[in-house]
């Protein structure tokens, strides 16, 4: 559903993503995992269609989002960590721009639903400015999950929600993941990182250091058997010179 | 003290040395040499004193008017609050330094210190202004003078300020603390209006701005009111000496003033915290529409949505761009800002019809320089396109749209609306040009123009939206976009290239359309309602194509467009 092959970007003589290649396939959720400035973002921008890179490709549902950036995008959804909202759009208008552009038909259908499971239902008149930091993300979450998308990239999505709403958005996830949905997850948050995802790709300084399942990544580094992800983590994305 | 020295000064280096770093670009380079020779070719270069016709602005006149300005504000200040610029902190000194264990005291010293920093630059364009209108003193002097002046109104302002916020917040008990300066406030208040009362005859049979205010320099120049200004002629009188003796005489009362403003600012600090915080909310709210407004006025956010216009989920994607941005139309203040266009349309208008036209000859007018100014400048007010997008352009860049069908979908937000109201004013200015003595063409022609003005005004519209449009993808530093906008010398100069680029860029766009209606003209001699109507048809065909096809490039360019890095 989304593959990755050899991708780099390149900021002059800069390097934010070096060479990656992963596959995420239809159900599977893949934790995009790494310390700040790793080039997480970076990737998924690129996924997303954002931002071009500078070499490799990236297929989303077959569609390469270079070549077919309008098929492939049609198939996505990018939910980033800080939420971009139109400040003169209410939350009901914003779904319904979103459905106009993705030619959701049956957004009637659709939308009682949608804001009831994103607790949105009280605010769907109400403009983003009126909106708390939490809602303003919720808001995002429902735009990128309107159209029903088979790839979702989601960077952070859990900034800003309260308990209630991150319990929702896990089983949200793992609905859509259940549902046939290509899902990638960026999250520093290891816990959820470990319930969620399927596959783990770890990177540092925009290098892949680790792919694959947990109990892959362990096999390949028997000395980290036996504990927990986020040593695993630490252990992986330490600095020279440093100790996990 | 030393760790607000250190914050001003490594901020300071830091600014400097970003604009060191800056230099290295050929473009910011450019943009600083053509501000820096604006601001010297309007302010500092040196003029001919014979070509100005004396010290017209620092003549008793102006000083009077001065002193009467300087009272409105400062009670303007008391009756309707003050910005208090000097109370606001940005958020970074909300959140480290109102949590550290730093006296209000300090912190209301320190705030003293950063306003200076924008009271001698007013100084110094003050300094080099009144040079202009011939001042007689040398600059530092006059300088000083002026800071004075500048210095007491804001340290005065920043005082109402608190006491105002202090009323509010601590109602009797922050009445009873100030009542002191309170008394003061409503004395002043008193006594001049008493002045105005005595001489309420001389001021209504005043006739024109002139005599207006003489009367009202009369009537304030004697008691009891010129009691109660007493203290504002001390801090006004050293900027406009003739003299340097005259000068020496009159500053040191003027500083006196300002030290008392300086004691009772320091002391009226009980609601410092408070006032600081609406200051600084007040200033974030202004700057956050200064940078999104990109506008010559203000834009301000949507505080409610208004009825929404339906959206069919079915149809081309563009259609969806376009009613968002109609809806940004309607919901933010942009049509607020063609008030000011109007009200000059309405003065000009009147002025050209003059007394023969009448009422009617006014409206027509009136209605033909709108539309025109709308053409002139309505792009530059009206920004619900691209220009405004562009803060969201991860997001522009996520949905399945093509570039250039949101290029279009962008430009035409703006340039439908802008004609539909240029072809409204057209008709008015039509149907009420008709009797007009001064109007001399035939009706035939005024029909085969009014024919042509939708072809011609959404051509011109659409060339002139897809150029500014364009330099928000072309050169998005060059022009206000998103929160990082640019301030200072290299902004000034930016805006200038760019706003000539953009004339450039229409002059081209105009040269094939010209040309095919010179070659028209030449072969079929001056055209006559028909051919007129025809003529202006094709032109406007020929510049709609060359937009078509430019907004097409562009759509390439936004594909190729990306955020800046983080993450």
């Amino acid at each position: 559903m989304i593959e990755v092959r050899d991708l780099a970007k390149l900021y002059g003589n800069f390097t934010a993503v070096r060479s990656l290649s992963f596959d995420v396939g239809v159900g599977e959720v893949l934790g995009l995992v790494g310390p700040n400035g790793a080039g997480k973002t970076t990737t998924l921008r690129s996924l997303a269609g954002i931002i071009a890179p500078s070499r490799g490709s990236v297929s989303i549902a077959g569609h390469d989002i270079q070549r077919e950036p309008i098929e492939a995008k049609r198939a996505l959804a990018f939910i980033p960590d800080e939420p971009h909202l139109f400040d003169y759009l209410s939350v009901e208008e914003h779904l319904r721009f979103i459905a106009r552009l993705y030619g959701v038909t049956d957004v009637d259908a659709r939308l009682p639903n949608l804001l009831d499971e994103l607790e949105l239902t009280e605010k769907r008149r109400s403009l983003p400015g009126e909106l708390s930091r939490g809602m303003r993300q919720k808001l995002a979450i429902a735009c990128g999950l309107l159209h029903s998308p088979s790839a979702l990239i989601l960077d952070e999505p859990l900034t800003g929600l309260d308990p209630a709403g991150i319990r929702r958005m896990r089983q949200t996830i793992s609905a859509r993941a259940a549902a046939g949905a290509a899902v990638i997850l960026s999250s520093h948050l290891l816990h959820l990182v470990e319930e969620l995802c399927t596959k783990l790709l770890i990177v540092r300084r925009g290098e892949c250091v680790a792919y694959g399942t947990i109990d892959d990544i362990i096999a390949r580094s028997p000395d980290l058997a036996g504990r927990t992800l986020e040593d695993v983590f630490l252990a992986l994305t330490a600095e020279s010179g440093q100790t996990a | 003290m030393s760790a607000f020295l250190y914050l001003v000064s490594h901020s300071a280096r830091n600014r400097l040395t970003g604009l060191r770093t800056g230099l290295r670009s050929p473009r910011y380079l450019a943009a600083l040499a053509v501000g820096a020779f604006y601001i010297w070719a309007f302010l500092i270069r040196p003029v001919n004193r014979g070509t100005v016709g004396g010290p017209f602005l620092l003549g008793q006149p102006t000083e009077m008017i001065v002193t009467v300005l300087t009272v409105l504000t400062l009670m303007s200040s008391w009756i309707f609050g003050s910005d208090s610029t000097a109370l606001a902190f940005t958020p970074a000194e909300v959140s480290l330094l109102f949590p550290a264990p730093i006296s209000r005291r300090s912190l209301m010293s320190y705030k003293l210190f950063r306003s200076q920093i924008a009271v001698l630059i007013n100084s110094l364009i003050w300094v080099f202004v009144l040079r202009r209108g011939g001042s007689l003193l040398p600059g530092g002097i006059r300088a000083i003078a002026i800071w004075t002046l500048f210095s007491t109104l804001n340290l005065h302002r920043l005082g109402a300020a608190l006491v105002r916020t202090s009323w509010r917040e601590h109602s009797t008990a922050g009445l009873r603390r100030h009542r002191a300066s309170i008394a003061v406030f409503v004395l002043v208040g008193i006594a001049v209006a008493a002045g105005l009362v005595q001489h309420r005859t001389e001021l209504v049979s005043a006739f024109g701005a002139g005599s207006f205010f003489s009367a009202l320099g009369q009537a304030l120049a004697n008691p009891p009111a010129s009691w109660a200004l007493f203290p504002f002629h001390l801090v006004v009188a050293p900027t406009f000496a003739h003299s340097i003796p005259e000068w020496a005489r009159a500053i040191v009362p003027a500083l006196l003033v300002l030290a008392f403003h300086v004691w009772w600012v320091l002391r009226t600090d009980a609601a410092f915290e408070d006032a600081a915080i609406e200051a600084s909310a007040e200033r974030a709210r202004r700057l956050e529409a200064m940078k999104s407004r990109r506008t010559l006025g203000a834009t301000a956010k949507p505080r409610k949505a208004s009825s929404t216009i339906a959206l069919a989920a079915v149809g081309h994607p563009a259609i969806g761009i376009f009613w968002k941005n109609i809806l940004c139309l309607r919901r933010t203040a942009q049509l607020r800002l063609l008030i000011g266009p109007l009200a000059m349309s309405i003065i000009i208008g009147g002025a050209i019809a003059g007394e023969d036209g009448g009422a009617v000859g006014v409206i027509a007018a009136s209605s033909l320089m709108f539309a025109g100014l709308l053409i002139v400048f309505g792009g530059r007010l009206i920004r619900n396109d691209l220009r405004q997008d562009m803060q969201h352009l991860p997001l522009l860049k996520t949905l399945p749209v093509a570039p250039g069908d949101l290029m279009v979908a962008e430009v035409a937000s703006g340039a439908l609306p802008m004609a539909a109201l240029q072809l409204v004013l057209l008709l008015v200015a039509y149907a009420a040009s008709f009797g007009l003595p001064f109007i001399h063409l035939r009706n035939e022609t005024r029909i085969a123009l009014l024919a042509a003005a939708p072809f011609a005004v959404l051509a011109l519209n659409g060339a002139l939206l897809t150029i500014q449009n364009g330099t928000a993808v072309l050169f998005p530093t060059w022009i206000r976009l998103g929160p990082a906008a640019n301030t200072g010398v290299e902004a000034l100069g930016q805006n200038l290239l760019a706003s000539v680029a953009n004339l450039v860029s229409l002059a081209v766009a105009l040269i094939v359309p010209a040309i095919i209606a010179v070659g028209a003209i030449s072969v079929l001699g001056p055209p006559r309602a028909f051919t007129l109507t025809l003529l202006i048809i094709v032109a406007s065909a020929v510049l709609a194509a060359e937009t078509y096809f430019a907004l097409r490039l562009l759509g390439r360019a936004f594909a190729k467009a990306e955020p800046t890095l983080s993450g």
